[in-house]
């Protein structure tokens, strides 16, 4: 029993940007059309951290962006008296003539073809709306996911009188992002044998925007721990099972039952893995497979039940950064 | 934030507590590191905000004001007592789960626990140990200002910003550090003659008091039991794999002011026995910490204020 209090420390200043790593934005320093009235000079001073660099634009809801007419309103705007007025807090972008406000905190924003992780929240007629992060449920229909034993035919009315020995609420699934509904609902789908429910491990939630798409969102690292990043910021990290497509036992699809050798060492493992995901989130690095092994290698001067500490997750953070800095080199 | 678990999680969670290493690599007596700030409302007479590093938020003010006391009729207890009064609020952006009427069970569960816990007056304990007014540890008598008329009422009110598991321990550091935090102004009482009394309230800042048996107030550990072991702190999925719940309310003596047992399922005589003797030594050990972090907070705003340097609070913008 040891527990420890600290006093509060001052945001991570933003201008810790360096640590964005692959960022795509680029904020344009050219300032050829001026959108700052002399009067709403900002200082882009925080509390606690100051952003250094001038170019950024940090806004909070209802504070005039400009009253220039010239400017068009974007997403997260709007006018009153002829001014633009910020609805969010975060930075704001312009390209040419259209004002928009990036929100620092925002929920996930879907693209077709993105694999998510999510958790069933409710079963439905002849569909699961599955919670994925995003502002509504995603909804997996029945219609597509695999049936057990890989068999290809009509879902039937059988079938959905048994879709919770497929998903039942609280289920864990890795998707594909298959289509928008007209409400902006995802629709979701499990059809392949990479997807499906999630067994074997803990689950994780950070920011969605620190999630990048890459080729493969699955990963297995030489710890012996597989690593699921969903796009929408929730991410699996589990025992490895060895995965090839051809002996997978296709009856096992919607099983529940975890495998029985999980040994603690395994267990450490994830953690450690989990715990390193977290200290990388805390820091607003991006979190790919390579930074996270990276991470996982400088976890190791520590011992495991020290890693929720701080300190200790800062220390691993800042390593791992450093490591991928210096293979960049 | 998760109000469901999927079997097989739950099944990881329950064997890796089995083994001793939880989900985040804790051990099962392990503590989330804790980041605790007080005065952090300009307007409350006290307030503390706790966070459990990943977890729970809450804000907790106390304001004293002016009000009659609260007689038992049956009785005729209270004359010459102050009151509190606790209010828990779980904010609907704390979790999706609170939203509209979704807190209000729990709003409900926890203020009545708090109740219970901060403003009993048990005679048959403060017999016991004669430094403590009741299992609440806050003497009441010395928040009366007229016997009979007027008293301070403290309103303790506790603010969940963010909810991610082991709720109840947060909130009472929380209100120990407010409480702890709490100046209320002296009063001076004029006899008019005929029973009548007229009071006056001293407005110097230096003319204060602290909350009497402030030392005293209890602080509660939540142990869960899971499996057949039981483990303190529980994260929010652990919480949901949880069958019950013991919470032990320990002062600083180590005297169990209160119990309360959630869920709806068992626990065996000897672990219950088992689970209060833990409760009871990590709950002074914590208070031990607390204490100390508690006392370093104000004399550090001491220093600032002789300096004349206004104690600059980081409150919201704080990581």
């Amino acid at each position: 029993m040891n527990v420890t209090f600290h006093s509060p420390v001052p945001k991570a200043a933003l201008d810790n940007k360096s640590n964005m790593r692959g960022s795509k934005k680029k904020f344009t320093a050219e300032h050829e059309m001026d959108i700052d009235d002399d009067e709403h000079h900002h200082e882009n001073k925080l509390e606690g951290g100051i952003i250094k660099d001038p170019t950024i634009h940090v806004v909070t809801p209802a504070e005039v962006i400009t009253s220039d007419a010239a400017f068009m309103r974007g997403h997260g705007t709007y006018v009153e008296d002829e001014k633009v007025l910020s609805s969010l807090a975060g930075v704001v972008e312009r390209v040419n003539k259209l004002i928009s406000v990036r929100p620092l905190h925002t929920r996930y924003a879907g693209e077709i073809g993105d694999v998510v992780v999510g958790r069933i929240t409710e079963v439905a007629q002849k569909r699961w709306k599955v919670d994925v992060n995003a502002r509504q449920d995603a909804i997996l229909m029945l219609s597509s996911v695999n049936l057990p034993g890989g068999v290809q035919r009509r879902k039937q009315e059988s079938d959905e009188l048994q879709m919770r020995n497929f998903f039942m609420e609280g289920d864990l699934v890795v998707a594909e992002v298959q289509a928008f509904f007209g409400d902006g609902a995802y629709s979701i789908h499990t059809r392949s044998l990479k997807y499906g429910k999630l067994r074997n491990g803990s689950f994780i939630s950070v920011s969605p925007a620190l999630v990048q798409r890459c080729k493969s969102h699955f990963h297995s690292l030489s710890c012996g721990v597989d690593v699921i990043l969903g796009l929408n910021g929730y991410i699996w990290v589990s025992a490895h099972v060895p995965q090839s497509l051809d002996e997978i036992d296709t009856e096992q699809v919607y099983s529940n039952k975890n495998k029985e050798d999980i040994t603690p060492s395994d267990r450490e493992s994830i953690a450690r893995v989990v715990n390193c995901i977290r200290a990388l989130a805390q820091d607003y690095i991006f979190i790919n497979d390579s930074i996270i092994s990276f991470a996982y290698e400088a976890s190791l001067q520590y011992a495991l039940k020290d890693l929720h500490k701080r300190h200790v997750m800062h220390d691993i953070a800042t390593e791992a950064v450093a490591a991928v800095d210096s293979i960049k080199a | 934030m998760p109000s469901l678990i999927s079997p097989a999680e739950r099944d990881y969670i329950l064997k890796g507590i089995e083994c001793n290493i939880r989900a985040d690599g804790r051990q099962r007596s392990d503590f989330r590191e804790i980041t605790l700030e007080t005065s952090v409302v300009s307007q409350t007479s006290g307030s503390a905000r706790v966070r459990i590093a990943g977890g729970s938020d809450v804000l907790i003010s106390v304001k004293a004001e002016i009000g009659p006391v609260q007689v038992d009729p049956e009785t005729g207890d209270g004359a010459d007592k102050g009151q509190i009064i606790c209010s828990i609020e779980c904010a609907p952006s704390a979790s999706q789960q609170f939203e509209g009427r979704g807190a209000d069970d729990l709003n409900n569960e926890l203020t009545q626990m708090m109740s219970r816990f901060l403003c009993s007056n048990n005679t048959a304990i403060s017999s016991l140990s004669p430094t403590c007014s009741g299992s609440g540890g806050i003497d009441l008598s010395k928040l009366c200002i007229i016997p009979g008329q007027q008293c301070w009422i403290l309103f303790v009110d506790a603010l969940v910003l963010d909810y991610g598991g082991n709720l109840m321990d947060a909130i009472f550091m929380g209100v120990r550090a407010a409480i702890y935090d709490t100046k209320i102004p002296k009063t001076e009482v004029q006899d008019l003659g005929d029973g009548q009394f007229e009071f006056e309230v001293l407005d110097d800042e230096e003319d204060i008091d602290f909350v009497h048996g402030r030392e005293d107030m209890p602080i509660c550990i939540t142990l869960n039991k899971i499996g057949t072991r039981h483990i303190v702190d529980a994260t929010l999925l652990e919480e949901l794999c949880t069958e019950a719940k013991l919470v032990v309310a320990v002062n600083r003596a180590g005297e169990i002011c209160g119990l309360q047992k959630n869920h709806d399922g068992s626990i065996e005589p000897s672990l219950l026995l088992e689970m209060i003797q833990v409760g009871k030594t990590m709950g002074q050990a914590l208070i031990k910490n607390l204490d100390a972090k508690i006392k370093e907070e104000a004399e550090s705003d001491l220093t600032k204020r002789l300096q004349g340097d206004p104690a600059r609070k980081l409150g919201f913008f704080a990581q």
